[in-house]
């Protein structure tokens, strides 16, 4: 634990000379505690709105271990393909103890073709103001959160599921996101609590 | 524990997630996550604490009555409240002398290595999304006689993705004709399996998860015979990811046959299934007069996904009442075999009574038309079904100079058609009960009946044509011997009733080739081989008549028609010449 926390202090006082030289030596002591930060795979921080040039950010939060976030991953998969290039989608795993190797394998089982990020700070989670997985979150180009919750209404509560989705939430906020129209309310979703990962 | 004290996992929670929740929550088992330790309860606590508040978890449809099921897994309000209260508290862990110990499960077959093990012969693969799938394996059976079982396990597979399972006995490898390719198995939520003996399946083998299978009580045990296949019923669940489901059945053998004989009791009423749109109670109901003694050993409710209350009474002959399941909160993916903690007994002259209510409206979750349509019965899964199955076990009084199970069946088949005079099955189930106690004109009138109502159907036509060669009338048999064979042409026993039907109109030849024709299909039938023997010596081919009884002889060694008739050959064939 304590060599993952150091890698980090490392890789973030890099990360900020990129994008704010000036104030490099005088962030260090002070910054790694009080700013939290999502993770690549690789181990290197990432921050989905500053690559997303411009772009929607879109996040799904799942869990490895979640039975209802994975039975969404056909739907979350097939979402990342039809919008590809005109938003930044990217599944978001706020385990603080899901190695990057078992995401790997994970993404491999379910046939996940969209890029991962680990989130075990909850910096992500805190952003998005998510409370389970499935949830995702909608951010316009301005990064303003236009819609977080469920991704649809398969299901109602626990083992409450409909035969099909009514409503389809996540759908519409991209589509607002891309058209400058109305995002629909904010609906929570019905799965695995992310405080439970605390 | 006092209102006011901390909540600990090791001395509140554990013995609560072990007895409860570890049995399915454990590696390998169909919880989708482990709660064995502190830190896995920990990482689901409000999980937990939700799941069972809304008593979704752990899966236990009935409400608490006087009359008490197995292994009941029900939560007390004190439980759920002590689990609230510590999640609350902020999930502590406690004294670690507090922590019980881990609970003990016995790895892998749970009744020890069976005696045999059959896999199902190619698996099938669920796709990753999409809505339930009901699958069929069709197993067939490793005994080359009969023997008889005192348990089958089933082991269905990623139980993460299974969510019940059931067997059907197929005595008539029926179900054979429904695999579009061979040893594929075959989609279909309900399956009917046909028997033309009476034959009752009279065991539920079901699992679901969780189970632990139970060998069947003393002197219950289940005949299994040589080509009886097991039809194994699947209801799965896409999980995400494409799933290879290939089943497993242990076969747990005992020498000791059946002296006991339960029947599964069927009240049911599909026929007033006819739900309108946005209809929220929709009351479907049958009642059933039992005719002899019984003693009610288990009780299965089936509805599917519109089924929203489900009740059953019983009303003994001095009219107390008694509830025997009520399901408030149907959900057909929890759907089970409760069995009694202690046999019922239930008087003859005691009314069973089904009450079912169902919401055909948008405000039912597991509506599977969006928006609601008319709803009928069928065996689809967005059909609807009205079923309770009983089992029950007739009271034999040592007098008793018949079988209780067949009046039993012979009332439950009246029963029938007094509430639909044109059922197909309750004709032919009539039938062959009373064809079995020999009241062959009403046997007759009710197979003829029943071909009346499916001209088409195989099993029907053969029935009557063999009723009516029972009752010596060979020409009115011949027609429908061969309409079942129009229909069915590869059906084994119209193709040997139609033989036999011809040699005794002494229209060998032709009755050779129906032999011939039937011992195509089942080329190990004694009696088959020994007729065909007697048609070809009748013909005067003695020799090759010798051939097939000395194959009768090895397929049954004590085959008495095809003894004789070779001794007959061998002793005088000049005398079979003439």
């Amino acid at each position: 634990m304590r060599r993952r926390s150091l890698t980090l202090r490392q890789l973030l006082s890099f990360l900020l000379s990129i994008v704010a030289a000036a104030p490099l030596l005088r962030a260090l002591p002070s910054s790694p505690a009080a700013q939290k930060t999502a993770l690549h795979l690789d181990g290197a921080p990432a921050d989905p709105f500053s690559t997303a040039s411009g772009k929607p950010v879109v996040l799904v939060f799942v869990r490895t271990d979640c039975p209802i976030s994975n039975r969404y991953a056909p739907l979350i998969q097939g979402i990342s393909s039809q919008y590809g290039s005109k938003v930044a989608l990217w599944l978001v795993y706020p385990s603080r103890t899901t190695s990057s190797e078992k995401i790997r394998q994970h993404e491999r089982h379910y046939g996940y073709r969209l890029p991962a990020l680990r989130d075990p700070q909850h910096a992500l989670v805190t952003q998005a103001q998510v409370q389970v997985t499935p949830e995702a979150a909608v951010f316009d180009a301005n990064h303003h959160l236009l819609y977080h919750g469920r991704i649809d209404d398969l299901y109602q509560d626990f083992g409450h599921a409909r035969s099909a989705a009514t409503t389809h939430e996540l759908d519409d906020a991209i589509r607002a996101a891309l058209s400058g129209k109305t995002p629909p309310p904010n609906r929570p979703g019905v799965g695995c609590y992310i405080a439970d990962l605390e | 524990m006092h209102a006011a004290q901390q909540a600990t996992f090791n001395r509140d929670i554990a013995p609560i997630l072990f007895q409860y929740c570890a049995p399915c929550h454990r590696p390998g088992e169909a919880g989708p996550f482990p709660l064995l330790t502190y830190r896995e309860a920990k990482a689901r606590a409000r999980q937990i604490a939700a799941v069972t508040s809304k008593r979704f978890m752990p899966p236990w449809l009935p409400e608490p009555q006087e009359l008490r099921f197995a292994d009941e897994l029900r939560l007390s309000d004190e439980q759920i409240a002590l689990i609230q209260k510590w999640v609350e508290q902020g999930t502590v862990e406690g004294a670690p002398a507090d922590l019980p110990p881990a609970p003990q499960f016995v790895p892998g077959w749970q009744l020890g290595r069976p005696d045999g093990i059959i896999e199902a012969e190619k698996p099938y693969t669920l796709p990753a999304s999409g809505s339930d799938m009901y699958w069929n394996f069709i197993f067939r059976t490793p005994v080359d006689r009969t023997r008889w079982l005192k348990a089958i396990e089933i082991r269905p597979g990623d139980k993460r993705v299974v969510h019940h399972a059931n067997i059907l006995v197929d005595r008539n490898q029926s179900a054979r004709r429904l695999e579009a390719e061979p040893r594929a198995g075959f989609p279909g939520m309900e399956l009917k399996i046909e028997s033309e003996n009476f034959d009752p399946d009279s065991h539920f083998l079901f699992w679901k998860p969780g189970t632990v299978p139970k060998p069947e009580p003393e002197g219950m045990s289940l005949r299994l015979d040589k080509d009886t296949d097991l039809v194994l019923n699947i209801h799965l669940q896409p999980s995400g990811k494409p799933e290879k489901i290939q089943p497993n059945l242990g076969l747990y053998f005992t020498d000791k046959p059946a002296t006991h004989f339960p029947l599964l009791l069927q009240l049911e009423n599909d026929k007033q299934l006819d739900i309108p749109p946005d209809e929220k109670r929709f009351l479907v109901t049958d009642e059933f007069t039992l005719p002899v003694d019984v003693d009610l050993l288990a009780i299965y409710p089936h509805a599917h996904y519109l089924g929203k209350d489900l009740q059953a009474l019983a009303t003994l002959p001095d009219g107390s009442a008694k509830t025997l399941i009520h399901i408030p909160q149907w959900n057909l993916n929890w759907q089970a075999v409760y069995r009694y903690a202690d046999p019922v007994p239930l008087p003859k002259g005691t009314t069973i009574s089904m009450r079912y209510i169902y919401d055909n409206s948008s405000e039912n979750l597991a509506n599977p038309n969006d928006p609601p349509r008319r709803v009928v019965a069928g065996n689809r899964s967005s059909d609807e079904m009205a079923h309770l199955w009983l089992q029950v076990l007739p009271r034999v009084s040592s007098n008793a100079d018949f079988d209780p199970r067949m009046l039993l069946q012979e009332t439950m088949a009246r029963h029938n058609l007094e509430k639909n005079p044109t059922d197909f099955e309750a004709h032919y189930n009539l039938a062959a009960m009373l064809q079995a106690r020999g009241a062959q004109a009403e046997a007759i009138q009710n197979f003829e009946l029943a071909v009346r109502l499916r001209p088409q159907d195989a099993t029907a036509n053969n029935a009557l044509g063999a009723s009516l060669l029972a009752a010596g009338r060979i020409g009115e048999a011949l027609p429908y011997l061969n309409a079942a064979l129009r229909a069915q042409p590869d059906n084994f026993d119209a193709h040997y009733n139609l033989a036999s039907a011809l040699a005794s109109q002494d229209k060998f030849l032709e009755a050779i080739a129906q032999y011939r024709a039937a011992i195509r299909l089942h080329p190990d039938d004694a009696n088959a081989e020994a007729n065909l023997g007697s048609a070809l010596a009748e013909t005067g081919k003695l020799s090759e008549a010798k051939l097939h009884f000395q194959r009768a002889l090895r397929i049954d060694p004590h085959h008495k028609l095809a003894r004789e008739n070779l001794e007959q050959i061998n002793r005088d064939p000049k005398s079979l010449q003439q």
